[in-house]
């Protein structure tokens, strides 16, 4: 029993970062705009935060800065791809590469090289009364504020989605621009406000990473999940709800291929890491009629 | 739904002379850009740009590994910029260079034993690497034709099948090199491995005749003509009957295999053994990077994209140089390098917006 609540709770640890991730992309994506940058933004939010709250000794400004660097660069995809009409998936990739270069960059001009990693201050973890005695569903909610975060998130995008007016304008942007713009809606204003929250997720996303999983920064701290996340959020019909199913599903599979890896060295535990990938690509062939897509992902909105 | 989305971004076609003005707008914008920030972080700005630029003229040291980054960098930038003729993009170049340099090295250590001529050999993995690098594109171009997939998601979860493969191959006890801290493959036989001149791989020689063969087959070829007829107006060849399936197929295979290619001149010339990680240059991934050299360059042209591929290369090794003399972290270039492309892709959507 105490192994399987263990075993929960790291699921739930590493889930949150997966969907938080994909709610990020989600939440760009239901106007329109699909942010695959994913990498290169949470590269950044982690090395800054991770300074910010090393330096400062209080996790909470390290995620608080997370959050705000994932909205500047939300701003500047924003920017670029509204006000130039750049495409989306070229203005991606170099915010890859920017990110990339900046994450590290700053690391070195800031802590440089160390003989010894320096360690983020401790995270602390939130204990409900009563329920933190119930033996699977403390697994789920013994956690740092950011999971409970995670899961308030994901209940308020889904309630202003699918139960409020703004949240029906605001999906319909995605479907159909020029409509939502004939009724007076204003687009632009729309799409630059989803593309910022939606990349403050990431960086509250990439902040968790050197905050409570390594506990320490070190170059490619993602570990590409940046880019899985987009798989996710197809697998997830681009909807918020089951963001969070498929962070749990990708974060069980990453734990029991962890425990794998200790358990045994000769199980090709490399295979079952293929896994997540081939379905999303089986699901998407089997049911690509029952997944939807916001129509008008990926084009920039033009007005004339 | 993705596919109908307009990627005409990709191929704008401009006259070279506005492409040539656009590129040094560009360069110099991102120039400025870099030089104040250096400034701002109190180092000497001339002798940081000059250690940028020279590192790969002063010694023959600094020339040599600005040729072995560009030989990989060329060709992923055209596993990018051929599967862009017909407006998809190919995000998959690390995969499939991956997945190439992974079967070759099954392959040649399966003819381990067997006493094979290197002038068989060779020509052999080089071919198995194209084909097994071009298959694997092909999926995401099955993909889009049965089950229209996006290829820009496809290849990214195939990037993802095709690491974990590698890391099945390097940590297999049949391949493994027991003493190497990280997932790495024993030594090749030395029969598959090709040589260098001086200290110039070899692969150069193979770059070249894929450059004249990409000519001859975009320029001169019928499934060329197809490619460009496809991604000129899908509809329109669709009408004329042209196979447009055949051509997008085509266009991934061509792709994929020249990143597999790329992949295999890595492993018999460069490393001389599968090294997770090959297939990444200063931390970032070559496929990436290919990706920013096709996008400067915006087009499929036999001369431009060497000549791109040069100049990033130049101005990886002068990060390394930086890093050495002036203390400057390498990845102040991987900024430089993108907000030059940014600029470029910017510039160069104004000035098509405006004809």
């Amino acid at each position: 029993m105490n192994f399987i609540n263990e075993l929960i709770r790291q699921i739930t640890t590493y889930a949150t970062i997966y969907s938080l991730l994909t709610i990020g992309i989600i939440i760009g994506g239901k106007t329109g705009v699909f942010n695959i940058a994913g990498d290169g933004i949470m590269l950044v939010a982690a090395s800054v935060s991770f300074i910010v709250s090393y330096l400062s000794n209080n996790w909470l400004y390290g995620f608080l800065f997370g959050i705000l660097i994932g909205s500047v660069f939300g701003l500047l995809f924003s920017f670029i791809h509204e006000y130039f009409k750049v495409n989306q998936f070229i203005l991606g990739l170099c915010i890859i590469i920017l990110g990339t270069g900046l994450s590290d960059f700053i690391y070195n001009l800031i802590i440089g090289v160390r003989l010894s990693n320096p360690i983020s201050p401790e995270v602390p973890i939130i204990y409900i009364p009563f329920i933190s005695k119930i033996p699977i569903l403390s697994g789920f909610l013994n956690q740092n504020p950011i999971v409970y975060f995670m899961y308030i998130i994901t209940f308020i995008s889904w309630w202003f989605y699918y139960k409020t007016r703004i949240g029906l304008e605001t999906r319909g942007i995605g479907e159909n621009p020029k409509a939502m713009d004939v009724v007076g809606i204003n687009v632009t204003l729309r799409r630059y406000i989803s593309t910022i929250i939606g990349a403050s997720l990431i960086g509250l996303a990439g902040a968790y990473l050197p905050l409570i999983i390594t506990r320490t920064y070190s170059p490619g701290i993602d570990g590409g999940r940046g880019t899985m996340a987009i798989g996710i959020a197809i697998f997830a019909s681009w909807k918020p709800q089951r963001a969070i199913i498929g962070g749990f599903l990708f974060a069980t599979i990453e734990v029991i291929v962890y425990q794998l890896q200790i358990i045994s060295k000769t199980i090709p535990y490399q295979f079952i890491l293929m896994i997540p990938f081939i379905s999303i690509l089986i699901i998407m062939l089997l049911f690509r009629r029952k997944i939807e897509y916001p129509s008008s992902i990926g084009n920039p909105y033009n007005r004339e | 739904m993705i596919h109908k989305s307009k990627l005409n971004q990709i191929n704008i076609s401009l006259s070279p002379l506005h492409d040539i003005l656009i590129i040094l707008i560009a360069i110099i914008i991102s120039i400025i850009f870099f030089s104040i920030l250096i400034a701002l972080l109190n180092y000497n700005v001339t002798r940081a740009l000059l250690t940028l630029i020279e590192t790969s003229f002063g010694s023959f040291f600094g020339f040599r590994s600005t040729i072995i980054k560009m030989i990989p960098l060329t060709f992923l930038a055209y596993a990018f910029a051929i599967p862009s003729m017909v407006r998809f993009f190919n995000i998959g170049g690390y995969g499939q260079m991956m997945f190439g340099a992974t079967i070759i090295t099954i392959i040649a250590f399966l003819f381990e034993s067997y006493n094979i001529s290197s002038y068989i050999l060779i020509p052999l993995l080089l071919f198995i690497g194209f084909c097994s690098g071009g298959l694997f594109a092909t999926i995401a171009s099955f993909l889009k034709i049965k089950g229209d997939i996006d290829p820009i998601i496809s290849t990214i979860m195939l990037n993802f099948v095709s690491l974990e493969f590698l890391y099945f191959i390097t940590q297999n006890p049949l391949f493994a090199d027991p003493i190497a801290g990280h997932p790495t493959t024993r030594p090749l036989p030395t029969n598959s491995l090709l040589g260098n001149w001086y200290g110039i791989p070899y692969s150069i020689i193979i770059l070249f005749i894929s450059i004249i063969f990409i000519f001859y087959f975009v320029r001169k070829s019928k499934i060329g003509y197809e490619i460009l007829a496809t991604g000129f107006n899908i509809n329109a060849a669709e009408k004329f009957g042209i196979n447009i399936k055949r051509a997008i197929m085509w266009s991934f295979f061509i792709g994929g295999g020249l990143a597999g290619l790329a992949g295999t001149l890595e492993i018999i010339n460069i490393n001389g053994r599968l090294i997770s990680g090959f297939a990444s240059t200063n931390g970032a991934q070559y496929g990436l990077f290919g990706a920013l050299t096709a996008l400067i360059v915006g087009g499929v042209s036999p001369l431009a994209i060497p000549i791109a591929a040069f100049f990033m290369s130049v101005l990886l090794v002068g990060a390394n140089a930086l890093q050495r003399t002036m203390g400057l972290s390498v990845y102040v270039v991987f900024i430089l390098q993108a907000i030059m492309v940014i600029n470029i892709v910017v510039i160069r959507t104004i000035f098509n917006k405006r004809r």
